[in-house]
């Protein structure tokens, strides 16, 4: 039974549309998969002699335990992002002669051999190894080991529980958010508990049991919840709330966009996937905390003024790389119906151009950094207008990839934005205001980079016309490839 | 009307239509029937631009539908539930259509009242979006919908399939009464002879892409039409 479900698996795997079509995303995907274990297996055999050299006087095992905690913390959040959760389409499985029990187990079972859960393996495994060639006890080395492995399971499962179930997404985030109040507010130090929770479990020896007694619960609470849904009219059928139309006349004074920017924004605010944008695009808003806050920056400008674009950019880009994509549902009648194609892509331009200057108002307390840093941030608002907009609409038409507007988007799982054009697209975006900063930075001053970048966006403001005329020709050159690629349901 | 000339479409090396010439007279109401893969679903995303043609050309109303845009105002069509805007309420879709095709709302308003039997009541003021509709319900709205903004061309794929049996005999009467009272070009594709052979003046029979019968409806077409699947 197993091996049949295996054989769909990878029936499923081999042919699906992404598949066949982007094999150059796959070995993308691969060779960074390959990065990351190789990057994991140096550090994993060199972290005990690098952490001997930097504190001579600490248990190399003392100080990765103490750290621990930032590890898993990272882990969980990482995956939540990325990680892929398994899906098994269950309906045409309900009603042929297979035990639920056994599907829920393999469902369960193969996130166990996620790429998530061997990465870390290729620090954890290294490092244990080194321990013990130094004469470390190796009851005590294995049975750590044993302990980070049934963690890392553990994070593995946990992520799958808040991915499915929201009350469970809500106390975790709670927790998390409420833990690190307590730690930057210091009124309880979670590193100092972390690292004195792993230094126990490393020097009892049979502490891998706490773990592994967390992995059984947590399986044991997907299984139910899983096996709870296993109904049609739960699984199939969601709760549908009583919705009212809304008018949205006021939207009218924009004319002729004015119907499909009300679209747009009942698109947006109707839809998961949409709102998961909104939510990215509000954290890009926090990119600059990063950059601003080092000193090592101030001395590299060209760098912060990477940083600003993404502070205002953020809904720019994360919306606008899916335009039409967003349409997708639907794009067979947009293109069939009466729909002069600038109208609606001015509507989303229009969108994007509306996000960024939200973005730049609320980034006003970036002024806490000093007007240089403003100015900065504005003057990449001024590029994110008048010149990103556009090269991003230009991505969203080479990307064609289908989105389903209700269903929450999880990285690996559609590749958007993740194909060779998409990449080629993506390097005037970053290196483009870098430069048009940086010469005349580096030739001028200071002021003379702000002003440059501000005005190429003011540029590509007075030129909009033409630009969106030549886009449109682009939209329709590619109108049959488009149609032809949003037909194909993965 | 619609003119089509030496049309062809291939994918890869299957030729999946190929019609010589086909001509379709301003008001004449079509039934196009055929098999599955027979081509009908081709023939109709062809006349809507939504493939491209691997030879020859549509016409429609003298407009080469692959090269100019301008037939689009005096069409419409709805082919299958991917017509619809999942996130909207029925109502609000009607009016964003509406808005497309340079029709108010009051106008709207009033071709939705007269088709309020048609709806029986399962359509307006429902409180949920178009995604929670059932497949019957939504075709309900694609096809209203079709008729706003008093199109030449309707070109419907499917209408009667997933409809109830109340809803199928009032679509036919909608139909005929379309098609009689605006001199409206109707094309309709079906597996049901019986619905096409009421409701349509002229019936073309697609085989495997190719045009096999053409034949303008009579008393004896269904007995034919049926001989001719049955055989």
């Amino acid at each position: 039974m197993v091996r049949k479900l295996l054989s769909l698996e990878w029936k499923q795997f081999k042919r699906s549309p992404n598949f066949q079509k982007g094999l150059a995303i796959k070995i993308i995907l691969i060779l960074a998969v390959v990065y990351f274990a190789v990057s994991f297996l140096f550090l994993g055999v060199g972290a005990f002699f690098i952490i001997e050299d930097a504190f001579p006087d600490q248990d190399p095992i003392t100080v990765v335990n103490n750290y621990l905690i930032y590890w898993f913390l990272f882990d969980m959040f990482y995956r939540f992002f990325m990680q892929q959760m398994p899906v098994l389409n269950v309906k045409p499985f309900m009603v042929l002669p297979i035990k639920r029990e056994k599907l829920i187990h393999f469902v369960l079972g193969k996130t166990a051999f996620s790429v998530f859960n061997f990465l870390p393996q290729f620090f954890f495994l290294p490092f244990s190894i080194v321990l013990l060639f130094q004469g470390y006890s190796p009851l005590l080395v294995i049975g750590w080991y044993l302990a980070m492995l049934f963690f890392t399971l553990c994070v593995n499962f946990l992520n799958f529980l808040i991915n499915k179930n929201n009350t469970f997404f809500y106390i975790i985030a709670t927790l998390l958010l409420g833990g690190i109040a307590l730690q930057i507010y210091q009124i309880v130090d979670f590193t100092v508990y972390g690292g004195m929770f792993f230094n126990k479990i490393y020097e009892i020896g049979y502490g891998f049991l706490i773990p592994l007694l967390a992995l059984i619960l947590l399986y044991r609470i997907n299984y139910t919840i899983i096996r709870k849904g296993f109904y049609l009219d739960e699984e199939i059928r969601k709760k549908t709330k009583a919705v009212s139309s809304q008018d949205m006349s006021f939207l009218n004074r924009f004319g002729d966009v004015a119907p499909f920017l009300k679209n747009d924004i009942k698109l947006i605010i109707r839809n998961a996937r949409p709102k998961q944008v909104l939510l990215m695009s509000f954290l890009f808003l926090f990119y600059g905390l990063i950059f601003f806050t080092q000193d090592i920056y101030r001395d590299m400008p060209a760098v912060l003024v990477f940083a600003s674009v993404f502070v205002t950019g953020g809904f720019l880009m994360t919306f606008g790389q899916l335009v039409p994509s967003w349409d997708s549902e639907y794009y067979k009648m947009m293109m069939s119906q009466n729909i002069p194609y600038r109208l609606y892509l001015k509507s989303k331009w229009i969108l994007m151009i509306v996000g960024c200057l939200v973005s730049l108002v609320l980034s006003i307390p970036y002024l806490y950094f000093g007007m240089d840093i403003f100015l900065m941030i504005a003057a990449g608002a001024a590029f994110n207008v008048g010149l990103n907009s556009f090269i991003t609409l230009l991505g969203g038409v080479l990307n064609r990839v289908p989105v389903k507007l209700n269903e929450k988007a999880k990285a690996f799982s559609n590749t958007q934005g993740f194909n060779p054009t998409q990449l080629i697209i993506a390097i005037p975006k970053m290196v483009g205001p870098m430069l048009i900063f940086y010469i005349p930075y580096k030739f001028i001053n200071f002021e003379a980079g702000i002003f440059a970048l501000a005005l190429s966006g003011i540029i590509g403001l007075v030129f909009y016309k033409p630009i969106l005329n030549k886009i449109e020709e682009v939209y329709q050159k590619t109108k049959y490839k488009t149609i032809a690629a949003y037909d194909e349901k993965n | 009307m619609i003119a089509v000339h030496q049309l062809s479409k291939k994918y890869n090396q299957t030729e999946v239509l190929n019609i010589e010439s086909l001509d379709i007279p301003k008001g004449q109401s079509f039934g196009l029937v055929g098999n599955n893969g027979a081509g009908k679903t081709t023939l109709f995303s062809l006349l809507l631009d939504l493939i491209h043609p691997t030879t020859g050309h549509i016409k429609n109303n003298n407009i080469i539908v692959s090269e100019s845009e301008d037939w689009k105002p005096h069409t419409s069509a709805f082919i299958d539930e991917s017509f619809l805007i999942g996130y909207l309420t029925a109502e609000e879709y009607f009016y964003f259509i509406g808005e497309l095709r340079g029709v108010t709302k009051t106008d709207v308003d009033a071709l939705l009242t007269e088709f309020s039997s048609f709806f029986h009541e399962e359509i307006l003021n429902q409180k949920k979006y178009l995604r929670d509709f059932s497949k019957g319900n939504q075709k309900k709205v694609g096809i209203i919908a079709s008729f706003l903004g008093n199109p030449e061309v309707i070109i419907l794929d499917e209408p009667f399939a997933n409809l109830d049996p109340t809803t199928q005999i009032r679509l036919k009467a909608i139909l005929k009464e379309q098609a009689a009272k605006r001199g409206i070009t109707v094309l309709i594709s079906s597996h049901d002879l019986m619905h096409v052979t009421e409701v349509c003046e002229r019936i073309v029979v697609l085989e495997k892409g190719k045009i096999v019968n053409d034949t303008m409806t009579s008393e004896s077409t269904l007995q034919e039409l049926e001989s001719y699947f049955g055989g």
